[in-house]
């Protein structure tokens, strides 16, 4: 039987093998993998980068008072980010299922449209959603824009829904049967964290003090930029995401007050976005080192195998 | 042995299902067209497609191009030659340009004298050489409906594209032979995959019957259309084992078809205790969210789904079990949706709908659910009573109940369905609940309109609120942007007033629904009404169109006053019917002439005692008795145009006969005024002078006379 804890380790090494950064989540709350600065910021500029982490994903909204066997209001992705995206990426991808132990020759694998778009990250991509079997089990994004600017090269997402896929494996009934690891469930460890954070995003959280915070962090995201600090810039931009989240979820945003928080909260990323490359270009952008001077040569195409060189 | 074969196959990652067969018709056609342009029709053109393949097979393509022969005219002859009769520079210049020896250059004269001229043949370009440059180029150009970059295969040299998905490989065979060319960093040649996961190794192939042949060994079928037939004749074979019929739904067999590339057939079964659910939610919940179809037996579902999987079978049972899992926990989903619902109850979503804006300006649902209240039983009011204003608004009121609701919250397609619903399961009497069931009717050409009465009233209110509400504060849709939907909803009311037959005065709803509006809109009754009429005119032009009436028919019954839409309708349909009758066109070519002669004349009135030529005298005669028909036979507008017709042979005589444009200047206003008031009895029907006639046709008709004189 396969846990929750082997989905991660058996991922994390599948992917720590193709040259990725083992990376840790990010430690403030987001809604999505894709919100961690390794890789909203990473994909941006013409630096290489292969990284894989799990992030718990926090949408508030989608609580249920550890309810409902299907849905919760954190949940965990495993993300993965490979740029530029090598030519058999669907093939490692494909290969990385099998190293969760999937047996692909028994099983109905598609791959159907669908195209991501962040409005409040000013990016989009092409792609599609990965259907094993019916069921969705991954994101599979080449990210064509983010924080405004057009992409190159271009990085390819993979976002793994962990608890859906560990339950999908299992053919579980509820997320919270899930073994964690073999003898703890997946209820014991989250179930209180569901009920309460349910409670405290729908019923308790202070309206007033979530404006207050999204404007205060809007204001020292403007402060850090003009003192050029685009990673703490950066953070304060989430934190405004997430109060922005907190106040949809106590039903605080009306729809025509959602368009205009939205936009401040794109505007913040997008600066974010342009203060990042120039950073990186005033840096040199370290991370072509190794790659720029010598390009992958016909004959060795930027394979799979090939790990990319991190400075 | 050469058959001019060539064989095409794109091989990408997953192109989206709606764009396969757009896409490769636009590479098929356009091939088919340059091909044609340069002498090199094929025989026949076959194409197919899967999520993961273009394909293209033509055959009985000529070797090369046709050689070609052009005479080619040089310079003058005095400047190829000098005084001494010797070839100049400009001669050989000329004879390197046509690429031939100074002997086979000659003299040709022309109007403007001689000239130095050559034969230039052409030997026309391997077939394979025009391949090799129209197909990358081709490919490149297709439209897709969105495109992106990728990495090049060299990785990180570049981003390639913008095409549809990254492109992985390349079969370009022209008997036999690979047809080379590089697109986005791949090469063609002669090798292409199986499956994936099945057959993922590579392979040779020769020719499209090679191809077809191994693919087929794989399980893999490239033509949509035998995919389809494959997977429907599966389908309706499991249902009937289940003892059912497939309830067949062509757009999502469509998808399926366009979502595998071996068209296996995946049944699957769920628990009955969701049979509770209505069959609504549950065909929508499996349609969206799984892809799947069901299966009917007596008018009732049975506990089972069918869709695809990209495989031939299923060996261990898990795909099966798989997609049940999705389905089981979709469905619970759903019935603890309706079950939330029903505690709710419709009045309480009623009264949710101030937190729903319908439109910023025009403020929340809750206020356009009062506006429609109202206006219903105006409409009621407007067409005699006939309908029960109360039962209608009633229907109104709770018209846009369910938008709050989890279940129309998860599957927005339901709206109205579910408002419906509730709506019989709380007890609302049939009229009431039908109507809020049928509201979004006709959302497409092939839907009827709402069955009742009350149904076809409520959404017109609904439409004219929007519609005006819209309007009025000045957001007229233009080109392809109309957020609001507008076209559908104006072609909703045309249709319904239309196809319900009802006599409603269309002006005075739309005033009424400006002043519902209150101090909203920005603009008065009158500018909204200037606004809309052309809008509605121009549905009212395509759903006509759509009858069958042609476009002339149309005009001529919208130049006229409109009275209400049936009532237009019956004019264009007598004028269809009359149009065939030699009489009539006579009388629509003198209502043409007569509006030449008028057009610019004061309006006068016909003194008896002025008609001069007998001529005149009878057409006198004869109108004065169309006229009073014509305003005894009031809306029988058939037998209004054949009263009409029997004009033509006076008509005729009188232009033929009289001078309308006489020396005394009584005679002429008179001659004038009765022209004047012909003109006005035959187009009561309808404007004949917007109609289109063929005059030559017509003068075969009814002889030289009408043509013999010209009377001005």
């Amino acid at each position: 039987m396969q846990t929750f804890q082997d989905l991660i380790l058996r991922l994390s090494e599948f992917w720590a093998g193709q040259g990725c950064v083992l990376q840790q989540p990010y430690d403030l709350e987001v809604g999505a993998g894709t919100m961690h600065p390794d890789t909203f910021l990473r994909v941006l500029g013409p630096e290489p980068w292969r990284v894989a982490y799990v992030q718990p994903s926090r949408r508030p909204a989608d609580g249920r008072y550890g309810d409902n066997p299907f849905r919760l209001g954190k949940h965990h992705q495993l993300q993965v980010i490979l740029k530029p995206a090598p030519a058999d990426i669907q093939r490692l991808y494909i290969r990385s299922l099998e190293a969760i132990g999937l047996d692909l020759s028994v099983h109905d694998l598609r791959f159907e449209e669908d195209n991501w778009e962040a409005p409040t990250l000013g990016a989009w991509g092409v792609g599609w959603q990965v259907m094993l079997d019916g069921m969705e089990i991954t994101q599979f994004t080449y990210f064509q824009q983010a924080g405004g600017l057009e992409l190159s090269p271009i990085s390819a997402e993979i976002t793994y829904g962990l608890e859906r896929l560990t339950m999908f494996i299992g053919l579980a009934k509820s997320i919270y049967d899930i073994a964690w690891v073999d003898g703890v469930r997946y209820g014991e460890v989250r179930h209180q964290d569901e009920v309460e954070s349910s409670r405290y995003y729908f019923e308790v959280a202070d309206v007033a003090f979530y404006q207050q915070l999204f404007a205060g962090m809007e204001r020292e995201a403007r402060r850090c930029l003009d003192a050029g600090l685009v990673l703490p810039a950066y953070e304060c931009a989430l934190k405004c995401s997430h109060a922005f989240n907190v106040l949809d979820a106590r039903g605080a945003i009306s729809v025509t007050e959602r368009v205009g928080l939205m936009k401040r909260v794109r505007d913040l990323a997008v600066a974010c976005a342009k203060a990042y490359v120039a950073s990186r270009e005033a840096l040199g952008f370290p991370l072509l080192k190794g790659t720029a001077g010598t390009p992958a040569s016909p004959a060795n195409p930027a394979g799979t195998e090939v790990a990319h060189a991190h400075g | 042995m050469p058959t001019g074969e060539y064989l095409l196959e794109v091989r990408s990652e997953e192109i989206p299902t709606r764009m396969l067969e757009p896409g490769v018709k636009e590479l098929a056609t356009r091939l088919f067209e340059e091909l044609m342009a340069r002498g090199l029709g094929p025989r026949q053109v076959e194409t197919g497609y899967t999520p993961r393949r273009l394909v293209l097979s033509l055959s009985g393509l000529p070797e090369k191009e046709p050689d070609r022969e052009e005479q080619v005219l040089g310079p003058p002859v005095r400047a190829a030659y000098n005084k001494d009769g010797e070839p100049t520079p400009a001669f050989h210049g000329f004879a390197k340009k046509c690429g031939l020896p100074p002997e086979a250059l000659r003299k040709v004269s022309t109007e403007k004298g001689e000239y130095l001229g050559a034969t230039v043949k052409t030997e026309g370009r391997p077939t394979r050489e025009i391949l090799a440059e129209l197909v990358p180029k081709l490919l490149s150009e297709i439209s897709w409906a969105k495109t992106m970059r990728w990495s090049s295969l060299l990785g990180g040299v570049g981003d390639v594209g913008p095409w549809v998905r990254p492109i992985h490989g390349i079969v370009s065979l022209f008997d036999g032979a690979v047809v080379p060319f590089a697109l986005f960093g791949v090469t063609a040649g002669d090798e292409t995959v199986g499956h994936p996961v099945l057959s993922p190794e590579s392979f040779q192939v020769t020719g499209a019957a090679h191809y077809r042949r191994e693919l087929a060994a794989r399980g893999i079928e490239v033509r949509p259309a035998e995919r389809r037939r494959s997977l429907l004749a599966g389908m309706e074979e499991r249902a009937a084992a289940a003892g059912g019929t497939l309830v067949e739904d062509g757009a999502l067999l469509d998808k399926l078809v366009a979502i595998c590339e071996i068209p296996g057939v995946m049944e699957g079964g769920f628990d009955e205790r969701f049979l509770d659910l209505p069959a609504e939610i549950l065909q929508t919940s499996l349609r969206d969210h799984q892809s799947a179809l069901t299966v009917e037996k007596d008018g009732k579902l049975l506990p089972r789904f069918l869709t695809v999987m990209d495989r031939p079978d299923d060996p261990a049972g898990r795909v099966r079990s798989g997609n049940e899992w999705v389905v089981a926990a979709r469905l619970a989903d759903a019935k603890f949706f309706f079950g939330e619902d029903q505690k709710v109850g419709l009045a309480l979503r009623a009264e949710q709908l101030q937190n729903l804006t319908f439109q910023d300006k025009l403020g929340s649902y809750k206020d356009k659910s009062e506006r429609m209240s109202r206006l219903v039983q105006y409409l009621c009011k407007l067409l005699g009573g006939t309908v029960d204003a109360t039962v209608a608004a009633r229907a109104a009121g709770l018209l846009k109940a369910d938008l709050p609701t989890e279940m129309v919250k998860e599957f927005t397609s339901l709206q109205g369905i579910m408002g419906g619903l509730y709506a019989r399961l709380e007890g609302e009497p049939e009229e009431v609940w039908q109507a809020i069931y049928d509201q979004y009717l006709p959302a497409s050409t092939e839907d009827s309109i709402p069955r009742g009465e009350v149904g076809r009233v409520v959404s017109l209110g609904d439409r004219i609120d929007t519609l005006v509400g819209i309007f009025g504060l000045g957001l007229i849709p233009t080109g392809s942007r109309d957020p609001f939907g507008l076209r559908r909803a104006a072609q909703g009311v045309v249709r319904i007033l239309l196809e319900g037959d009802l006599p409603l005065d269309v002006e005075a709803a739309v005033i009424e629904a400006v002043k519902l509006y209150g101090d909203r809109l920005s603009r008065t009754p009158e500018q909204v009404l200037a606004d809309l009429w052309p809008f509605l005119a121009d549905r009212i032009r395509h759903v006509l169109g759509l009858k069958g009436y042609a476009y002339d028919e149309i005009e001529a019954g919208l130049a006229v006053k409109m009275i209400d839409l049936p009532d237009l309708k019956k004019r264009v349909a007598a004028l269809h019917q009359a149009r065939t009758g030699a009489d009539f066109l006579s009388v629509v070519l003198a209502a043409k002439r007569i509006a030449n002669i008028v057009k610019d004349a004061p309006a006068g009135k016909v003194d008896p005692e002025l008609l001069v030529e007998q001529a005149e005298k009878d057409l006198y005669a004869v109108h004065n008795r169309a006229r009073r028909e014509v305003v005894v036979l009031a809306d029988d507008y058939e037998e209004c145009l054949a009263e009409i017709a029997k004009l033509a042979p006076e008509l005729d005589r009188f232009f033929v006969e009289v001078l309308v444009m006489d020396k005394d200047p009584a005679i002429k206003s008179n001659r004038i005024a009765l022209l004047q008031a012909i003109g006005e009895t035959v187009s009561r029907t309808a404007r004949l002078t917007e109609m289109v006639v063929d005059r030559t046709e017509h003068r075969a008709n009814v002889g030289a006379m009408a043509e013999a004189g010209g009377a001005i």
